[in-house]
């Protein structure tokens, strides 16, 4: 069964159709690209997907339940985490912070244990603060734990967005464009962040202009142009699609 | 961790004991009640807004009328019922939490300046009924005779039991504020003010995180009322306005955010410029009416000029003398959090 089912799914803004009928399926464990020309409705169908915008027609559901009108941080304790085109940062906070609250939903002191200090909220918070670490690590942030989000240069803004969104403890992570502004180097250190976090066991799904970060880490490719799905598959195959070079490529990439 | 949370304990413990000696440093009566009356009240109200400003990044406007609902529901539930100081400041409290919830709302649709008018509106609205609810609230010539603080059998009637009173509750709320921004719910709130969507994306109930800092900063702003009303024992509608809310943000705003210590200085300092001088002695007269005529001036450049040179507040001062300290002590690359690990 697929872990993130998409069924024709249609939003409009008014006269346009900004996602037309769209269904993709994204199996547990694969990295899957959604890509298409500025205007495509990339955006539009990764708000949906994420619960920030409702469909007007269509389902999505998540390992069988729908996601379909539920609030943004309902579905995070499902097992959706996301990112922003723009990171969304807490900026005067540490990376160590950011990534604290991104466990919210894995701990549970609230206002009245954490005013009285209870002794289990001082246990929690030890183990919260160990995860946390851990994920700087993983992500190879450690050497930044105290350092203000606002301090961090681009790269490692990203890679802390996704430290933050694998905080939350998620099954499946969607990125928004997660390359914009990065360079060489930058896009290499996010590819490689990506493969750790689907070797921990996180499906992704990546909404991505990069072509170069596309062909490289994705295993299935789902292209959009003028709010439809125009084709799906591997990169290789998507790469020689005369459908999508037409709409989006212009021409073949090189391999 | 609990190195951190040790080492904030201790700092409160003899900030505590600090404030605690005072009245045996003075025999000066008046002025103890003054530094409970008005400045310990005006701590617990901007420590509310240190919450509510400072890490929730939520603005209001409206705090004095808090203050007064707590105030006049304490003095009510007294006078009228009979009942004892406690049942007035837990129903002081309880009822200014629920005005607080209801100012919550706005919040959920409004930002920045927006949220600011909406409270300063809802300031206003309880300031008229603060003044026209005559048969409750006595009008404009207020409630006299509200009874002294009592807790059992002891009544708080000497300036030194006032004080030792109003300062305990401050500094016990103070230790409890300091617990809730170092943990989960604390973290929520700076998540909060630093990026709504981003705190979205965390699982953060950003509603849930908005009313609870606006029910607490408004309880706190109650008790205050609630202690205000029984040792002054006459309240009127002039004491709960627009004026009182703005000087009470801007202490806040003084202190600085993500800071608790900060904004607390600042009410102290700013509370006490009314009375300099009965604190400074042999002060010259002239001095001293410069100083209280010219007192919404000296705010107003003060946070000028603090803005300008310090925006970090008191708080940010704190943390960056606290940063020196550290560097020069030990050179420890390692920040205090993880060394616990």
């Amino acid at each position: 069964m697929s872990l993130l089912a998409v069924h024709e799914v249609t939003k409009r803004f008014g006269g346009l159709t900004a996602v037309d009928s769209v269904s993709f399926d994204v199996h547990e464990g694969e990295i899957k690209a959604l890509i298409g020309p500025n205007g495509a409705g990339k955006s539009t169908l990764f708000n949906v997907l994420t619960a920030y915008e409702r469909p007007d027609e269509g389902r999505v559901e998540f390992d069988g339940k729908s996601l379909v009108g539920m609030k943004p941080h309902r579905i995070v304790a499902l097992g959706v985490a996301r990112t922003f085109q723009n990171t969304q940062l807490f900026e005067a906070m540490t990376a160590l912070e950011n990534v604290l609250v991104g466990l919210h939903t894995r701990s549970r002191a609230g206002l009245l244990s954490a005013a009285l200090y209870l002794p289990w909220t001082l246990i929690e918070e030890k183990r919260l603060r160990e995860e946390a670490m851990r994920l700087l690590r993983l992500l190879g942030l450690e050497d930044h734990a105290e350092t203000p989000a606002a301090d961090l240069p681009h790269g490692l803004r990203r890679l802390l967005e996704i430290a933050r969104a694998l905080a939350t403890g998620p099954r499946l992570m969607l990125l928004d464009e997660p390359a914009a502004g990065l360079n060489t180097t930058e896009t290499q250190a996010l590819a490689n962040a990506l493969f750790r976090v689907r070797d921990n066991g996180v499906t992704l799904v990546v909404v991505e202009h990069d072509m170069g970060l596309v062909m490289e880490v994705s295993d299935e490719i789902v292209v959009l142009n003028e709010g439809r799905k125009i084709a799906e598959g591997p990169p290789r195959l998507i790469q020689k699609d005369p459908a999508v070079i037409e709409a989006y490529l212009g021409e073949p990439v090189d391999d | 961790m609990r190195s951190s949370g040790y080492k904030r304990f201790v700092w409160w413990l003899v900030a505590s004991v600090a404030v605690m000696c005072v009245p045996f440093l003075t025999d000066n009566g008046f002025m103890l009640k003054i530094l409970a009356k008005d400045v310990g009240t005006n701590a617990l109200v901007v420590l509310g807004l240190a919450l509510l400003f400072g890490y929730g990044g939520q603005v209001s406007l409206g705090h004095a009328a808090f203050i007064g609902i707590g105030a006049y529901t304490s003095a009510l539930v007294t006078m009228r019922f009979e009942l004892p100081w406690l049942a007035g400041v837990a129903a002081a409290a309880l009822v200014s939490a629920a005005g607080g919830a209801l100012l919550a709302l706005p919040s959920l649709r409004l930002r920045g300046h927006y949220l600011a008018m909406a409270t300063l509106g809802f300031g206003e609205i309880m300031h008229i009924v603060f003044r026209e609810a005559t048969p409750l609230t006595g009008g404009f010539d207020g409630l006299r005779g509200i009874p002294s603080v009592a807790i059992g059998g002891f009544v708080f009637k000497s300036p030194e039991s006032i004080y030792w009173l109003v300062w305990g509750i401050v500094l016990v709320a103070l230790l409890l504020a300091y617990n809730v921004v170092a943990l989960r719910p604390g973290r929520a709130m700076r998540a909060l003010h630093g990026s709504e969507l981003g705190s979205q994306a965390c699982g953060v109930d950003t509603v849930r995180v908005k009313v609870q800092v606006f029910v607490v900063s408004a309880a706190l702003a109650g008790i205050a009322g609630s202690l205000y009303a029984h040792v002054a024992r006459f309240i009127s509608p002039e004491i709960f306005t627009l004026h009182r809310s703005v000087i009470l943000l801007s202490m806040a705003v003084l202190g600085g955010t993500s800071s608790l210590a900060g904004p607390i200085v600042a009410a102290v300092g700013l509370s006490i410029l009314k009375y300099v001088d009965s604190f400074v002695p042999g002060m010259p007269d002239a001095a001293s009416t410069f100083l209280q005529d010219w007192e919404l001036d000296i705010y107003g450049l003060t946070i000028i000029v603090v803005m300008l040179f310090a925006p970090g507040g008191i708080g940010g001062a704190f943390r960056s003398l606290r940063q020196r300290f550290r560097k020069k002590a030990a050179p420890d690359p390692e920040g205090e959090g993880v060394s616990a690990a």
